[in-house]
């Protein structure tokens, strides 16, 4: 027999017997209570790892369900335009901003839609009276002849109210947003004066019931309560 | 438990009024029972730090649940109440934003913690220009309050104020101006404008709430007790005595109809949903005039500026600090433009300018945005809305909400004084940043819609003759003994000052004024 194997025989016997030993005690004393069960939500707490998702945007695409397929191809070129990759850093076409922008217009209030639908059928017009082409094959000189007349400055939440201006500001303000928050501009550090992805605090749904029911806030240390409760200790604010 | 205790002072809304009242009553040993529309909100378990890719809607605020919310956006959406749930219906063409939050706490979680006082320019408006209605009350009669009101919620400011901004108990700030605060004060002091420094409750660890500030003082006195999710259906009366008796609510998860009795009740639920209550329960209105004289602030109206020698990260040691411009217009002069006045909050920038500042896209706004950096300042409006009878909200009989609780119709719009109001700030705030050096880079001269500023007032006001107001001098209804009114809608006329340093101190008085009552038996 080699060593190896007379170890493996050797733990065997110690271990069966151990096994042996404990059912005849158990056997032997009926009195003892069986092993309590362990509810199953113990299991889940601050060590359990929490399975890691991420947004359906970043893995999968969607269909076009507002916008015409001209006016994808309209936008698309508009945001290209607009928000073109510069210094490193994704532009607007690589964000799939225009995509997004279906899905957020589609879903808004009907003034907005209207800015939208009526803007880029303003601009694919404007380019065939004046280049005899669709917009989304104009060069970035071009484009730029239809766009820059209407372009001003304004503050918050008061947007251009003129006809054409409102929507080419409107829409370069959302196409910028778009694309500074998502996840391929995210991904590249900002750079001087570039934008960052906005980071805050998301405040999720705010219903009564879920401290207790959900175990995802297990972890969290319980909130200070304004009146002690069973001689817990009393924090004060300092004035 | 179901129970038939009587308590002594029903308290409906939790928010700055409503935790001043819990404060002032529980600590004269009146026992309270609150009532909040909506959930205890805690940040450790409601909340997490993302960024915007994270979020389905990239930030952008997700359309159809708060439409109204101009400061609405993904990250915050879920404290607004859903216009879905709790809807209101406005006046074709006039729009009104109603910015509501049911938490507990209310909006006192959220405030931009602006401290100001009214003074007798307001107090006594009637007798200083002829419009409108006097307090009943001065600025000496609530001045003990405010100082009171202050130290709670640790003021920050300077003893600076003209007599259209009274002075306070304040934690100094005595900082030094920085050189492009001081241009624009040497711009400024010609024109007999005066510059003051900011006034801001630091609260604690920068939250200046009813949650952190009153509503532990009233629940460590034991005499406290509180429910959330109780949206008010209607306040009950005695049939034998006329008087309000306590309330009818529905628990806002489970939709059952449940109802407490009071010897007291105490609104604070804020200014409109005060004032719907009293209106869906036919009380407190031999006037006539509940829900009338609806105003607020004009906001929305300014200018963004760039100081030129702060511009390609030249700005450290030239910009920063911020400044508030009191009222000066109507104050030793008349303007023959416009009624009262305006103030404007003044702000040196260190950060980015954002993109609209600029009529540029592509590489030529990233290299305007990155020259113009840390150069900005900014001037934007605080101005009064005249109180008029026809701005009012009243019940829409046609609508209700998740509840079955008839909503609001809200019908107020502005008037020439508040139009005008603004294009003369904005002519006034281009002069002085030109006067100055700095180039104005855009200006916007049309106040946002009412509601925006989240200073609705008035609806509820108080006077001393009955058939002309809702509550006396101390919030209290003219028609029925056991009722106050503590929140805005009591307010006579606007003003241009943020008003919750004023709610705070109406609540605190009316609330010594009731204990007192109560002890004397008199209530």
């Amino acid at each position: 027999m080699k060593r190896r194997d007379f170890v493996r025989t050797l733990v065997s016997f110690f271990v069966a017997g151990k096994a042996a030993f404990s059912q005849q005690q158990r056997v032997s004393d009926p009195t003892l209570p069986p092993p309590a069960p362990v509810p199953w939500y113990t299991g889940l707490n601050s060590h359990t790892p929490i399975p890691a998702t991420e947004l359906a945007d970043h893995a999968a695409i969607s269909e076009l369900t507002f916008f015409t397929p001209l006016e994808m191809r309209t936008l698309t070129r508009l945001s290209d335009v607009l928000m073109p990759p510069l210094n490193g850093k994704p532009g607007a076409v690589k964000a799939q901003t225009p995509m997004f922008l279906d899905f957020l217009i589609g879903s808004s209030p009907e003034p907005r839609r209207k800015i939208y639908s009526g803007g880029l059928d303003w601009l694919e017009e404007s380019a065939q009276a004046k280049y005899k082409t669709g917009f989304a094959q104009l060069d970035d000189a071009e484009a730029g002849e239809l766009i820059k007349p209407w372009l001003r400055t304004w503050m918050s939440d008061h947007e251009p109210i003129e006809a054409h201006a409102d929507f080419i500001n409107i829409a370069h303000d959302d196409i910028r947003n778009a694309t500074v928050n998502s996840k391929a501009w995210d991904k590249v550090p900002s750079v001087g004066a570039e934008p960052s992805t906005e980071v805050d605090v998301y405040w999720l749904p705010i219903e009564p019931d879920i401290y207790g029911m959900n175990p995802a806030y297990a972890h969290t240390a319980p909130h200070v309560l304004a009146q002690p409760k069973d001689g817990q200790k009393m924090p004060m604010y300092k004035r | 438990m179901m129970t038939n205790e009587i308590h002594d002072v029903l308290i409906i809304g939790s928010g700055h009024s409503g935790g001043m009242a819990a404060k002032i009553l529980t600590e004269a040993g009146i026992r309270c029972l609150m009532l909040n529309a909506g959930p205890v909100a805690d940040i450790t378990r409601d909340a997490e730090r993302m960024p915007a890719s994270d979020l389905p809607y990239r930030g952008f605020r997700p359309p159809g649940r708060v439409d109204h919310i101009a400061q609405a956006n993904e990250f915050n959406v879920n404290v607004w109440v859903d216009e879905q749930e709790v809807p209101y219906t406005i006046e074709p063409g006039n729009p009104y934003s109603w910015v509501r939050v049911r938490l507990f706490g209310g909006r006192s979680l959220f405030w931009s913690r602006q401290s100001f006082r009214l003074s007798d320019y307001e107090f006594k408006c009637k007798s200083h220009d002829g419009f409108g209605e006097d307090w009943p009350i001065g600025h000496a009669d609530l001045a003990p309050y405010y100082s009171r009101v202050e130290r709670i919620f640790r003021v920050a400011g300077a003893l600076d104020g003209p007599p259209q901004m009274p002075d306070g108990a304040f934690i100094l700030d005595d900082d030094p101006w920085s050189p492009s605060m001081q241009r624009f004060i040497d711009a400024a002091r010609p024109r007999n404008i005066p510059v003051c420094k900011q006034r801001r409750a630091l609260g604690v660890n920068g939250l200046a709430s009813s949650v952190n500030l009153l509503l532990p003082d009233a629940e460590q006195t034991g005499n406290l007790r509180s429910i959330a999710n109780a949206v008010v259906r209607e306040i009950t009366v005695d049939k034998n005595t006329g008087l309000p008796d306590g309330c009818n609510f529905v628990d806002r998860i489970t939709g059952r109809e449940m109802s407490v009795k009071a010897r007291v009740v105490v609104l604070a639920a804020g200014t409109l949903e005060s004032t719907r209550l009293l209106l869906n329960s036919g009380l407190a209105n031999s006037s006539g005039v509940l829900g009338h004289y609806l105003t607020d602030q004009i906001y929305g109206a300014g200018v963004v500026a760039s100081v030129p020698e702060a511009r390609n990260r030249k700005g450290a040691l030239i910009m920063g600090g911020g400044a508030i411009v009191p009222r000066f217009r109507n104050i030793d002069t008349k303007s023959d433009m416009f009624l009262r006045g305006y103030a404007f909050n003044t702000t040196s920038m260190m950060g980015p300018l954002g993109a609209r500042n600029f009529a540029a896209y592509g590489a030529e706004l990233e290299k305007k945005l990155e020259e113009y950096y840390g150069s900005g300042f900014q001037m934007t409006l605080m101005g009064e809305v005249l109180g008029r009878y026809e701005n009012h909200v009243r019940i829409d009989k046609d609508k209700v909400d998740a509840w079955d609780i008839p909503v609001l119709h809200i019908d107020t719009k502005y008037s020439d004084n508040e139009y005008n109001m603004a294009k003369d700030a904005v002519a006034v705030a281009s002069e002085l940043c030109e006067s100055a050096g700095f180039e104005v880079l855009s200006k916007n001269e049309v106040p946002n819609p009412p509601g925006y500023s989240i200073h609705e007032l008035g609806t509820c006001r108080m006077g001393d003759d009955p058939k002309k107001s809702v509550l006396n001098k101390w919030n209290q209804s003219h028609d029925h003994k056991n009722l106050f009114v503590v929140d805005a809608s009591s307010f006579t006329s606007g003003g241009w000052q943020n008003p919750t340093m004023t709610i705070l101190s109406l609540s605190m008085r009316a609330s010594e004024y009731l204990a007192s009552e109560m002890n004397k038996g008199n209530i």
